[in-house]
């Protein structure tokens, strides 16, 4: 962290994000949520209450859920990031998405961005959750549309299709 | 109106001697900042009046978890997510665990830290009840040293604290001495997820042969303050756990609570639950295997008094087949004798709505008949309710044929015309009487028709409620 000579009151602020070395220049009191959108150009993480209750704009630091909008971006200073963007391998999509795809789990699409990365942190503890623990790994992630009982299908699905693999 | 970030200066030290040297050059300046959970909400209303922070987030002296053979010191910068998946806490503290689990979302959880939830000093915060049943001590750091003062005197106020501007909180300590306690806690709120509380409890509690040997009882969001209810502990230990007890609980708890009205309840309700919330507490208290003594006295009440809200509910179903009525009665409980249960019984009938009433006149035969048409509820009425309706038409069949056949005639309009059984409280009442009054109020209209039937569903469960205290 250095003063950024472009701008006063500006600091360097380097993390990786979906596994790019990135180096911006902000204020250190810059939301995550704006860096990530307006600086780096990735907008899947989406800005809905602005105050942590919606979980829209979720993204994954250093492999835990939190709300970008809630993160000063030099909290993220040092950390790995996820977003949306990295979680598939390129091309191919997560098997989240699939499913959310499958099943129908996305309607406007808002949430899903944050839905799809809290139901990826709630697989990676718990592989093949209760539908108890499905619905507590995506309480804080509200879905505007209603459309619930096709987002815990879907991130219910993985663990099926293993069972039955 | 969303703050300018430019105006806000932001400093990360790397350990916590740098943070309080920090602290200490401008006392008062700099606001710590650690998850952001509540510092970041005001940031983005605009309401933050510190121009200049210091992240206090990842200070690896704050954050960790310690244990010793007598207490289990917690570092102020533990998130939930830290707390919840600590095997000490999940053993030894499960009130502190249930807090952890009830605190926002899982991205809260992974940020929102127990220092923070400390300092931000909301009455409503889940996890300071806990803090002050498990008698939690607070080590508090500053440049000048560290000092250890009791949780319970911290908060002076709302939004109150004994924290000096150049001080930051380092460790939370709990003793280990409750592992054995029974606890208890529960949240009242909109919804059980992410939503603010109207009213929480933590309590802990060791009954000793029917008797209540020791107890910590503290409650959020009913004072300025997270607030231990001594009082009502002075007034329960080493009493035994009966009626009088529960009474005597509620009422001091009522009056130790200092609620306000709000945008999310009101104090009286508050009060009401915060009383509500100690009796039921002691009723699992009585239900541990040490009090079980007091379970196997006569009193039918008293016994009822103490249990469970489910098995309460289904023990008085018999008497009324409406489960919002049920539900009231559970709710109104302790009741220290009859005429309380039949004014509580009268009460919680008059405050339900007609769905209530419907499924109570559905769970009664039909006059003539010995049992309830189809249940409309999965609640087929219980074999003490078919014989006590069987008692309660004894007279109807002595009647001759034609006044049975005109009763199954008037019976057959009456449901034709009001879409539902006919109520009467047949009690001593013969069968051409019954036969009278019904035809008499097949002239009613609906609602003064719904009313009477009401009545005489009220009168019914008053003679029931009678019956089942003297079984």
């Amino acid at each position: 962290m250095t003063n950024s000579r472009e701008s006063p009151g500006k600091v360097e602020i380097a993390f990786t994000v979906n596994g790019e070395l990135k180096k911006i220049h902000a204020y250190p009191m810059e939301r995550l949520l704006d860096v990530l959108r307006l600086d780096l150009g990735l907008t899947g993480a989406k800005e809905g209450c602005g105050e942590g209750e919606c979980g829209s704009c979720s993204v994954l630091m250093d492999g835990a859920l939190v709300n970008s909008c809630l993160v000063p971006v030099l909290q993220a200073a040092g950390t790995s990031l996820v977003t949306i963007e990295g979680l598939g391998a390129g091309s191919e999509l997560h098997i989240l998405q699939e499913t959310f795809l499958e099943y129908g789990g996305a309607q406007c699409g808002i949430c899903t961005p944050g839905m799809i990365l809290a139901a990826f942190q709630l697989l990676s503890e718990k592989p093949a959750p209760t539908m108890a623990e499905i619905r507590e790994g995506l309480s804080g992630n509200l879905c505007r549309c209603t459309g619930y009982s096709q987002i815990l299908e879907a991130v219910g699905e993985p663990a099926r299709r293993r069972a039955n693999a | 109106m969303r703050s300018n970030p430019h105006d806000y200066e932001m400093v990360a030290p790397n350990s916590l001697q740098a943070t309080v040297s920090l602290l200490a050059s401008e006392p008062g300046v700099w606001l710590p900042i650690a998850g952001g959970t509540d510092v970041m909400v005001q940031y983005a209303a605009g309401n933050l009046p510190a121009r200049k922070l210091v992240s206090i987030w990842n200070l690896p002296e704050l954050r960790r978890i310690e244990t010793s053979a007598d207490e289990i010191r917690i570092g102020a910068g533990s998130t939930y997510t830290d707390l919840r998946k600590n095997e000490i806490v999940a053993r030894e503290f499960p009130l502190l665990a249930t807090a952890a689990r009830w605190t926002g979302g899982i991205a809260n959880q992974n940020r929102g830290t127990i220092g923070g939830n400390i300092v931000n000093a909301s009455p409503a915060a889940d996890s300071l009840p806990a803090l002050l049943a498990y008698e939690a001590e607070l080590i508090l750091v500053s440049i000048r040293g560290e000092r250890r003062l009791p949780y319970v005197n911290f908060h002076t106020g709302y939004k109150k604290t004994l924290l000096r501007p150049d001080e930051l909180i380092q460790t939370v300590c709990l003793p280990r001495r409750f592992s054995q306690y029974i606890s208890h806690a529960r949240k009242v709120g909109a919804r059980s997820a992410q939503a603010i509380s109207k009213v929480c409890i933590a309590a802990l509690g060791r009954p000793t042969d029917g008797r209540v040997e020791d107890v910590r009882i503290a409650l959020g969001s009913i004072a300025p303050v997270p607030l231990r209810l001594r009082q009502t502990e002075q007034a329960v230990i080493g009493r035994s756990i009966d009626s009088a007890l529960l009474l005597l609980a509620r009422k001091t708890a009522m009056a130790e609570v200092r609620p306000i009205d709000d945008i999310r309840s009101t104090a009286r309700y508050r009060a009401t639950v915060a009383g509500n919330l100690v009796v039921e507490f002691l009723g699992l208290l009585a239900s541990d295997r040490n009090a079980v003594e007091h379970r196997q006295s006569n009193d039918v009440l008293g016994r009822w008094n103490l249990l469970p809200a489910d098995e309460a509910a289904t023990a008085i179903l018999s008497c009324c087949g409406s489960k919002g009525w049920t539900r009231g009665m559970v709710a109104r409980r302790p009741l220290a004798d009859e005429d309380a249960l039949l004014a509580a019984s009268e009460e919680t009938w008059r405050s339900l709505a007609p769905s209530d009433w419907m499924e109570a006149f559905h769970s009664h035969p039909r006059i003539g008949i010995s049992r309830a048409p189809e249940p409309p509820s999965p609640q087929s009425p219980s074999t003490q309710s078919v014989a006590w309706s069987a008692q309660e038409q004894s007279n109807v069949g002595d009647a001759n044929d034609a006044v049975k056949i005109a009763l199954a005639d008037a019976n057959r309009e009456y449901e034709q015309r009001f879409n539902r059984i006919f109520i009467v409280c047949a009690t001593g009442k013969s069968a051409s009487e019954i036969l009278e009054i019904l035809q008499r109020r097949l002239e009613n209209d609906a609602e003064t028709e719904l009313r009477e039937a009401a009545e005489q569903q009220r009168q019914i469960t008053e003679i029931r409620l009678k019956k089942w205290l003297r079984r």
